[in-house]
Formats: structure tokens, C-alpha cells, sequence
């Protein structure tokens, strides 16, 4: 078994309140007092300084966990809990305060649907930059594309017409059809399936199974459907607080969740 | 854990941030995202127009109109003895390319903090897509520019192009890294300061006043002919108006100083803008 994600100690830690003035001016001010050794005329009422210890807090503390080739791990917890500040620190959005991620292959992201579609664009130009900017080279694109169509279901006359003249449902089967064809070794998924039909959302589900089992692909899936998760992921982590509360097998960091959620 | 640990995985995150160099094996990794890039940012400027592409021709050809008007002849300015339009528009043409480069990549991070919020793919990528798609632009008006010259030509006017000429696509590169270089050093500071995006697009309208675009170099008093030299877009337009039309200010001095600016300004760019990369969109 091959470890393909090793995340050790890995903590987020983000500034609460107002980075800087929000204006130049404000920040050239604050500064200048700083070198005169006034008080930073800023500075709000009783408060000590603008940078003070309590306006810190940690997104994501210590959190470690390995992910072994062909694994489907789910991460969930409550809003607020850090699953997607983990997902980003992940697909290299953001950089983490502390800690290591170690990543063996490709990673392809999946933190939106659709992004970077363009509505003037027609379906068939859409789905060559949506699978550009998900890290597909044109060649993987021209050999799937077919393939990309009929998952879709989108009927092969509208694909020569620009987006924003889609349903909305035609827009999403379009653009989770590109990311179901990505071949990068790792999928970190988020959400995503918060959109479309139940077919379609069961259909999605069913083929990251299949890509997961037949090609030996990790998936990384975050989502607050204890359906969805339970249905695709053997393991689980839940997240509380920016802390790993359970760790392991899935139905029992489920049964976790659920507890918690009613306590 | 030891270094060796470290060579088998592809990729290592950690809170140490890329200082200087620049991975230019993974730019070329993406370089057809780079490509479908520049279809989308071309295809949206034009969709739904009536005159399409023939806008990056009318827009030139307007503001020339407007100059010959104003600066031709209201204020009487002298052109160094090229045509008036091909004074204008050659002129405009090298502006437009530089001032477009700079505006457009200077909000880079602002205008795609949406993309580059959900998906990791060299930053990168954008200026340079902003940088191409503004040198197709100047490619179709210098064909356009290249009719009014035989035009004239034809018509008697005699030019001396000088041997410089070969030098033109050294020119374009130099408006091509100083665009870029100001535009991703400002990218990573109107993140922080959107005061900064205002700034820019006035000061680039103010610049071009002091830019000789509208009036030769010569028509400058030689006591601020030295200030107005410093501008290093000001070289660049000399030197490509002296090679196609053998008029004008012809220093090669102040050339090679506008050369060495253009890198120097670019490196810069380059490293505040690999430096912000990782950061900004906790701040945007």
C-alpha cells in the first residue's frame, strides 16, 4: 500500500477583524506614528494594539492523518469546523501556518463546480478551459470528450452553444461531467454534489466508486450528506474546532457526528 | 525524516514561502490552459458587438482622428515631419500595448481571486494571458498602421527607414516586460489596497501626457528633455518612430537605460508577485 497524502501537525491560523486599514493612507498613518513612537491613531477605543493576541484564531490545529492509495476518506464536521480550510490548505490555495502535507501524484481539486466557466462560451469551449484549468492537457480532453458529452446527458446539438443559454441543471451536469474524466491520482472533492438531481448526484457518486475501485484513484470528499458519505468513503475523519475529534472507520466517526450534532 | 524522505513525494506543502525562483517547468506543463486563456479573454471582449474584432482596429483610429484634431491642429504641435496619422497612430498603438499589459495585470489577482479561490494552477498564467491577448491587438493595428505607410508611400512621401527596423520585435518584447513587470508588482499591493486600482487607471492617463504620444521628443525644452527620458517608455517610442520613419530622437543611450529598466522592473515584479501568490487570498 502506497501512502499517498501524509499530513503531519498541520495548523491554519487566521487574523480576526480588519487586515490593515483597508487603505493605503490609513496604513502609511498607523505607520508613521509607529516610527515616532506615537500611538497608532487607529487604534480603536480600549483597545491595546490593532494586532493583539486575541484577535488570532486557529482555522486548523495539529491535525494529522494518512490517506493509502485507492482510499476514500470523508471529512466532516460542522460549519465552521475547518473541512474546507483543509481542502484549500490541500489543493495549494493557501498555505498552511504550521505543519507539513506530503502529496504523491497529481491532485485534482474539485472545490466548486464550474469554475472558470464562462457564460459566452459555448459547452464544447467550456469544457476544454474547465478541464485545462483543472490541470487536463488538450489530448486527455479530445480523447474523452465524447465520453464527457453523454455523462452530461446533455443532448450533442446544444454543445455548440454558449452556457448561459443552459438550464441550470445543464450547466452543472456539464461542468461535474469535465471533473468526473480528471485523471489525477488524487480527487479532493467539496460539496460538490449538492447539485443536480438525485440521479445525477447518485450517478456521480457511483462513478467516483468506480474510478476509485478500478484505477486505484484516493478521493478526499467533504460534505454534510451522512448519506452521501456513507455511501462512497470507507473512512472518515470528523473535524470539531479545527481538531481531529474521531478518526477511522466510517460508520463509527458517523455515528460520532450524529451524537454530536444532537448534543 | 530525513532529506530523502522528502524526494519521493511530488509535492510538499509547508508554511515556507518560494522566495526568487520561478518554476517555469510548470508554467509549460499549463501551457494549454495558457491557450484557451487567451480564446476566452479574447472571445468575451467581442461577443454580442455588431463590429467585433473591428473594434481593436476603431478604437486607434478614433483617438488618431482626435489628436490630429487637437494636437494637430488647434495646438499646432509638430510631428518631426511624419504624417500626422501615422505620427498619431503609431504612436497610440505602443501606448495602448504597454497601458493595457500594465492595467490589465495589475488586477489580476482582484478580477480572479473567485478562480484562484477554488483551483491551484500557476498564477501566472494570467498576466500572460493579458500580456498576449493585448500583443494580438497591436499585431492587427500594425497592419493597419502598415497601410496608412505604403499608403503614403505610394503618394510620394518619402521615409528613410533606418536598419533599427529589425529591432521592432525587441521593442514590443521591452513594452511586454515593462507592462507586465509594473502591472504584477502593483497586483500584489491593490490586493491589499484597493485605493491602488483608481490610482492606476488615472496615472496611466497622466503618464501618457508625459510619454511623447502625442508630440515628438524634439518639441520638449532641452531643460526637461532629460526628465522626460528618465520615462522608460519614452525611448521606445523614439527609437520605433526613428526606425520606420528616419525622423526623430535617435539615443541610443537612453535606449539601452530604458532596456535595462525593462528587466530590472520585470525580475522585480516577478518576485513580489511569486512572493504574493500564496498568500493573497487570505487578504483579497
Amino acid at each position: 500500500m502506497n501512502t499517498m497524502v501524509k499530513v503531519e501537525n498541520l495548523s491554519k491560523e487566521y487574523r480576526l477583524g480588519v487586515i490593515g486599514n483597508g487603505s493605503l493612507w490609513k496604513d502609511i498613518q498607523s505607520w508613521n506614528a509607529k516610527l515616532q513612537g506615537k500611538p497608532d491613531p487607529w487604534t480603536r477605543i480600549n483597545e491595546e494594539s490593532r494586532i493583539g493576541r486575541r484577535d488570532r484564531f486557529w482555522a486548523l490545529k495539529d491535525v494529522s492523518f494518512e490517506v493509502q492509495q485507492g482510499e476514500r476518506l470523508g471529512i466532516i464536521g460542522r460549519n465552521g469546523a475547518g473541512k474546507s480550510t483543509l481542502l484549500k490548505i490541500l489543493s495549494q490555495i493557501t498555505t498552511p501556518t504550521k505543519g507539513t502535507v506530503k502529496i504523491r501524484g497529481r491532485v485534482g481539486s474539485l472545490l466548486e463546480v464550474g469554475t472558470g466557466f464562462h457564460p459566452d462560451l459555448t459547452g464544447r469551449e467550456n469544457v476544454y478551459l474547465n478541464g485545462a484549468i483543472l490541470g487536463m492537457k488538450k489530448g486527455e480532453i479530445d480523447r474523452n470528450f465524447d465520453e464527457i458529452v453523454a455523462f452530461s446527458e446533455i443532448e450533442p446539438e446544444f454543445i455548440d452553444t454558449p452556457v448561459k443559454r443552459y438550464s441550470s441543471g445543464m450547466y452543472v451536469r456539464l461542468a461535474f461531467a469535465v471533473a468526473a474524466f480528471l485523471s489525477s491520482e488524487i480527487l479532493i472533492a467539496d460539496e460538490v454534489l449538492a447539485v443536480g438531481d438525485i440521479k445525477f448526484q447518485e450517478k456521480c457518486i457511483g462513478k467516483m466508486r468506480d474510478v476509485s475501485e478500478n484505477d486505484g484513484r484516493t478521493i478526499l470528499f467533504v460534505s454534510h450528506n451522512i448519506g452521501a458519505v456513507r455511501q462512497l468513503c470507507q473512512t472518515g475523519i470528523l473535524l470539531e474546532h479545527g481538531q481531529i475529534r474521531e478518526y477511522g472507520d466510517v460508520g463509527m466517526v458517523l455515528q460520532a457526528y450524529e451524537t454530536s450534532l444532537r448534543g | 525524516m530525513a532529506a530523502t524522505d522528502n524526494e519521493e513525494w511530488d509535492v510538499v506543502i509547508s508554511a515556507k514561502r518560494k522566495r526568487l525562483g520561478f518554476d517555469f517547468k510548470e508554467l509549460r506543463q499549463y501551457k494549454d490552459l495558457v491557450k484557451l486563456m487567451i480564446r476566452r479573454e479574447f472571445v468575451s471582449v467581442y461577443k454580442q458587438t455588431i463590429f467585433g474584432p473591428l473594434w481593436f482596429v476603431l478604437q486607434p483610429l478614433m483617438s488618431t482622428f482626435l489628436y490630429m484634431f487637437v494636437f494637430g491642429n488647434i495646438a499646432q504641435m509638430g510631428t518631426d515631419g511624419i504624417p500626422q496619422p501615422l505620427f498619431y497612430f503609431s504612436g497610440t498603438m505602443l501606448w495602448t500595448f504597454f497601458a493595457t499589459t500594465l492595467q490589465k495585470c495589475s488586477d489580476t489577482f482582484v478580477n480572479n481571486s473567485g478562480l484562484f479561490g477554488k483551483v491551484y494552477f500557476p498564477r501566472f498564467t494570467m498576466p500572460i494571458t493579458y500580456m498576449v491577448n493585448a500583443f494580438f491587438t497591436l499585431c492587427i493595428q500594425f497592419a493597419v498602421m502598415m497601410i496608412f505607410y505604403v499608403y503614403y508611400f505610394l503618394n510620394g512621401f518619402h521615409f528613410t527607414p533606418t536598419w533599427w527596423i529589425v529591432a521592432t520585435p525587441l521593442y514590443i518584447f521591452q513594452l511586454a516586460l515593462l507592462g507586465m513587470g509594473f502591472g504584477i508588482m502593483i497586483s500584489a499591493l491593490t490586493t491589499k489596497y484597493r485605493d491602488l486600482r483608481n490610482l492606476v487607471s488615472f496615472g496611466l492617463s497622466l503618464l501618457m501626457y508625459a510619454t511623447p504620444v502625442v508630440y515628438p521628443i524634439s518639441s520638449v525644452p532641452i531643460k526637461w528633455k532629460l526628465l522626460f527620458q528618465l520615462n522608460p517608455v519614452t525611448p521606445i517610442i523614439e527609437m520605433f518612430r526613428f526606425s520606420f520613419f528616419g525622423s526623430g530622437n535617435y539615443d541610443i543611450k537612453m535606449w539601452i537605460y530604458s532596456l535595462v529598466v525593462s528587466v530590472v522592473v520585470f525580475l522585480i515584479g516577478l518576485m513580489t508577485f511569486n512572493h504574493n501568490e500564496q498568500t493573497f487570498i487570505d487578504v483579497v
